[in-house]
Parts: C-alpha cells; sequence; structure tokens
C-alpha cells in the first residue's frame, strides 16, 4: 500500500507506539482488500463498547489510556442502559456502574456522548461525498444512501479510525462499487405509508433479503419524511448487510435510474406489491390477533423529536395497560430536546418510559447477558413494534414472541394490552 | 477423494478442523449463542461453531456481529476459521484480524454440493501470491 510520509512517520512510531499499533490494524485491514491508500475521514461513529461483552469496557479504557484524544469529531453508539436514568431500564448495579466507565473513558478521549444509533438526528451530518468510518448497520446505510457521504460497514476498527484519522480507500469509498446493481419496482405502496414506518420496515427487510450485501436501487416510491428512510434502510441492514441504497428521485446518487445504475445493467429487476409485504409481516409475527402482550417498543432505530411529539399528541390524557410495559427508545441529546418541549412528560404521566443510549436488544434483558451475569430472565413474553429490527433481535435474543403492526395500531396495543394487527 | 476450493484469502493462517456448513446468509448478532458457542437458528440449531471452520454464503444483520465474534474468541467459542461465498463484509475482516481467525472469500458456489456439516476440511492462506485453499477430506 502507498502511504504518505506522514502516515509512515505515524506507522513508525514518531507519533507514539499506540497510534503505530493503531495504524497498523488499518493498513492490515486495507491489504487485506488490497486498497492502495489511506484517506483522511471527516467523521466517526464510534463503538460503544458495552458491559455486556466480556472484556469490552476494559479494552476500551486501556485504548482511552494509550491513546489523547480522538482526531475527526466522533459521536458514540448505543450502551447496554440508559445512563441517565439506570433504573428506567432496570438493569442490575453492578453491570451499571460497569458501563458507566465507558462514558468517562469516552469522555478522555473526547467523543460526544450521544449514545444512539441515530446520530444523524443528533446533527451528525457528514458532506456529500466525505469519507468516514462508523458503526451501526441503520447508520452506516443512512449516512451512504441519503447523505452520499463514504463508508463500509464499520466494526471495532472505527476506533483505530478516529484516532488516526485514517480509513483505506476500498469498498463504498470507491465510486465504482457505488452503482446500483438490482433493481425493486414499488407498486401498491399503501397511500397512508408515509405517515407509518411499518410498510417502510417490511419493505426494507424484503429487499435485503434479496440482495444482501448488494447495492438496490428502488423507483416508485412516495415522497416521506426522513425517519421512514432511517426505518427502510435499518431494515434492509437487518435482512442483508446492505449498505448503500439508491431510490431514484429521492437520494443523492439517483437523480435518474441510469444514474443510479451508472450507465451499467441491472443484475435483476423485481416488483414489490403489498401482497409481498404481508407476507413478510406475518412471516415475522407470531403472536395471535388479541393475544395479551407485556412489552411494547418503538424508536428503533432511535426516534427524532418528531416522532416523539407524534406519540406524546396521541397519548395526551390516556392511560397504558397497566400490565404493559411500553418504551419509546430515542437518544439523550433528543429526550433532552423533548424534555425542554414537554412531550416527555406527557409520555410518561400515560405511562410509556422514553429510554435513551439503549434499546431492548442492547440491554440487560438479552438472555445471555442474564445467564453470564446470573440475573433474573426478563420475563417478556410478548412485543410488540412497529420495526422488523427490533422483531428479528427480540425473537431470539430475548427470547419472546412478536407481533409487528403499524405505530398507531402500537400505540393502540398499549393502551388495550392485547395485540391489534395492521 | 480430496476436493479443494480456492478463493480470495483475506486473513492468513493454517487450520485443520471440522466444518460447519450454512448454506445461506449468516449474522454472528442473533444466529449464535453468545455463552454456549451454539447456533440460535436454522437447520444447523444447536450446533456448536466451537474450534469449527464455519462456512457460510455471506454476512448480514448488525454491524454488532464482530464484537459477538471477538466475545466468542475472549471465550474460546469461536470458529477456528471463516469461509464464505462472497467478497466479505468488511465488520467481520476487522474481527477476524483482531482474533487472528484465518478467512477465505470469494469460494465458488458449488462449495455446498460437496461440503456438510461435520466435513473435514483444511483452511490454508497464505497471501503471498500463492493459491488460498479450502480443500476437503
Amino acid at each position: 500500500m502507498k502511504l504518505t510520509d506522514f502516515e509512515k512517520r505515524m506507522l513508525d512510531g514518531q507519533f507514539g507506539k499506540a497510534l503505530a499499533e493503531s495504524l497498523h490494524y488499518i493498513v492490515q485491514f486495507g491489504e487485506a482488500f488490497d486498497a492502495e491508500r489511506l484517506v483522511d475521514i471527516q467523521y466517526c461513529h464510534y463503538p460503544a463498547e458495552m458491559a455486556i461483552y466480556e472484556g469490552s469496557i476494559e479494552e476500551l479504557q486501556a485504548f482511552a489510556a494509550d491513546h489523547s484524544h480522538v482526531v475527526v469529531p466522533t459521536t458514540s453508539s448505543t450502551l447496554c442502559a440508559d445512563m441517565q436514568y439506570p433504573e428506567k431500564t432496570g438493569i442490575p448495579e453492578r453491570l451499571a456502574q460497569k458501563q458507566s466507565l465507558t462514558c468517562s473513558a469516552h469522555q478522555k478521549l473526547g467523543i460526544q456522548p450521544t449514545y444512539t444509533c441515530t446520530p444523524q438526528l443528533n446533527g451528525a451530518i457528514p458532506a456529500f461525498g466525505s469519507p468516514i468510518a462508523s458503526v451501526e448497520s441503520s447508520a452506516i446505510i443512512f449516512f451512504n444512501s441519503m447523505l452520499g457521504a463514504r463508508t463500509n460497514r464499520g466494526g471495532l476498527f472505527t476506533k483505530f479510525s478516529a484516532v488516526t484519522g485514517k480509513y483505506p480507500k476500498m469498498g463504498y469509498l470507491l465510486e465504482e462499487n457505488r452503482a446500483g446493481q438490482h433493481h425493486f419496482q414499488v407498486k401498491d405502496f399503501p397511500a397512508n405509508s408515509t405517515e407509518d414506518s411499518l410498510w417502510w420496515s417490511a419493505l426494507g427487510f424484503v429487499i435485503g433479503s434479496s440482495v444482501g450485501s448488494e447495492v438496490p436501487v428502488i423507483t416508485d416510491m412516495p415522497i416521506a419524511p426522513i425517519e421512514r428512510w432511517i426505518t427502510l434502510g435499518a431494515a434492509m441492514a437487518t435482512s442483508g448487510s446492505v449498505s448503500l441504497f439508491h431510490a431514484v428521485e429521492h437520494t443523492p446518487e439517483a437523480y435518474t435510474l441510469a444514474m443510479a445504475f451508472k450507465g451499467k445493467t441491472p443484475q435483476t429487476s423485481k416488483t414489490i406489491d403489498k401482497q409481498m409485504l404481508v407476507t413478510a409481516i406475518e412471516q415475522m409475527t407470531n403472536l395471535l390477533p388479541n393475544e395479551k402482550i407485556d412489552f411494547i417498543c418503538l424508536g428503533c432505530p432511535h426516534y427524532s423529536l418528531e416522532q416523539l411529539r407524534i406519540i406524546s399528541n396521541r397519548l395526551q390524557g390516556k392511560k397504558v395497560d397497566p400490565d404493559v410495559r411500553f418504551w419509546i427508545c430515542t437518544s439523550r441529546m433528543i429526550r433532552s430536546m423533548a424534555q425542554t418541549a414537554g412531550y416527555v412528560q406527557v409520555l410518561e404521566e400515560a405511562g410509556a418510559k422514553v429510554i435513551a443510549d439503549t434499546c431492548p436488544v442492547e440491554s440487560h434483558m438479552r438472555i445471555s447477558t442474564c445467564q453470564e451475569y446470573h440475573l433474573p430472565l426478563p420475563q417478556i413474553r410478548a412485543l410488540v413494534t412497529d420495526s422488523f429490527k427490533m422483531a428479528r433481535y427480540t425473537k431470539d435474543l430475548i427470547g419472546c414472541k412478536v407481533g409487528l403492526t403499524t405505530t398507531e395500531k402500537a400505540i393502540q396495543s398499549a393502551l388495550e394490552g392485547r395485540y391489534l394487527v395492521w | 477423494m480430496v476436493k479443494e476450493y480456492l478463493g480470495k484469502g483475506v486473513v492468513k493462517g493454517c487450520v485443520t478442523a471440522e466444518v460447519v456448513s450454512i448454506p445461506h446468509s449468516f449474522s454472528f448478532l442473533g444466529d449464535v449463542e453468545m455463552n454456549l458457542g451454539t447456533l440460535l437458528t436454522g437447520e444447523n440449531k444447536g450446533v456448536s461453531i466451537k474450534n469449527k471452520i464455519l462456512l457460510f454464503s455471506e454476512s448480514k444483520g448488525s454491524s454488532g456481529g464482530c464484537v459477538v465474534l471477538l466475545t466468542l474468541v475472549k471465550k474460546q467459542l469461536a470458529p477456528a476459521g471463516i469461509v464464505t461465498i462472497k467478497m466479505p463484509d468488511y465488520n467481520l475482516v476487522e474481527g477476524a484480524i483482531l482474533s487472528n481467525i484465518p478467512f477465505l472469500a470469494n469460494v465458488s458456489p458449488t462449495i455446498f454440493e460437496t461440503v456438510r456439516t461435520g466435513s473435514q476440511a483444511t483452511l490454508s492462506i497464505h497471501r503471498d501470491g500463492f493459491f488460498d485453499s479450502f480443500v476437503l477430506h
């Protein structure tokens, strides 16, 4: 790999052993994929070492001790508890104490304490064309597709990028790899879908299952709020490992169909109709209509201020069924705005909890975490959500039955304590 | 009969072990039980991936998969090698580099016609210009 003089000096240890080691991993990574050189990244979404992963916190502390600070604007991904109000998620104290060590290490490194899967809603908006390094599959696909920033599916190496400012020029950082490969024409997308996440989540799940890791191009989509596009991407990155999609007339690299495919011919062309989305919802759901439920979770990915406003409006003066836990997940930055706006108070008076920094799947409710820390199992029997991502992971990791429905019906399900189908 | 499959070596290393064959996409988050190293889903449900060569078509799902792989390494429950049909997921390769797990990608999908869960195979990846391969015994 061709390195600049500055990079060679860093690799030789002239800026310290820790930076040399971090850059060494980046170079090794680039060589594995035959990258020709490194690029300067403009932003990093950093892995939030979670207390539920063995040794993860200790590694972070050692890394923070060895490195002085990050060199690009850096936000942090989710934790395993609401660290502003740990009692809200019911996390055992020793796990919360361990997780809090992440916060001090991140502060030392100069990482913004966002602890979210939607950093873009916290103001992290990398410019079109800029190389970045990001974890969180739903954020990665958003940055690539909706903003036209350049990132691959980052993991633990994003921390090496944050301190060195470097990433190999490969994958979606190369223009030629950003061409669409598969064409999906969307037919009969439900008319009211722009107001509700479910159909977007279903569409994303169906497309992700079909393309795996390749680049889909979607046509005939309606104009819709940004939150719907976040939902669509999150689902594609759940059933597949899609990191980039183009939606003609909606995303910045696809004003036209020809532009989305960069002049190449689509490998496949498919039509997706409403029935295919209904089938996907039915296949993921294993709750029966009207079956009693004990958990509702909205906010996967983490909600925006507008989504919290809409739900608070809907729950104003209402009461959630006393047998139902109702979580609405968001980031602490958005929750703080929602507190200022008065939405949090309305939601909590109705009996819902506005949870920040985490979600059920990332929390101590994961069965493997309960077993490892000798905690009682979460005793969740039936969960209702509007998100395929939440449904897919809770099923196996928390071990509960799940029911997918529209956001509106999920709220109504919370009030009635039973699963209302879409 | 010895059968050889060539591919692109991504992470160096050599290992001989039993294979766990998953003829579709796979996610370390959600498809593996973290305390036991066993598969949670699909036709291999309950099968351990510990010290096995894990063969699957491609990665899917959360970018937390890389962290799950490293956690399995710490618990000594990780696979001994990884083979994929498609070009590998960047996220997963990061985990494989950090834990020195040999990784072979771009192998012909016909591998699923002969290689089954329980088959014995050798993975040899040198990345030195010679052929990197998966050899079924």
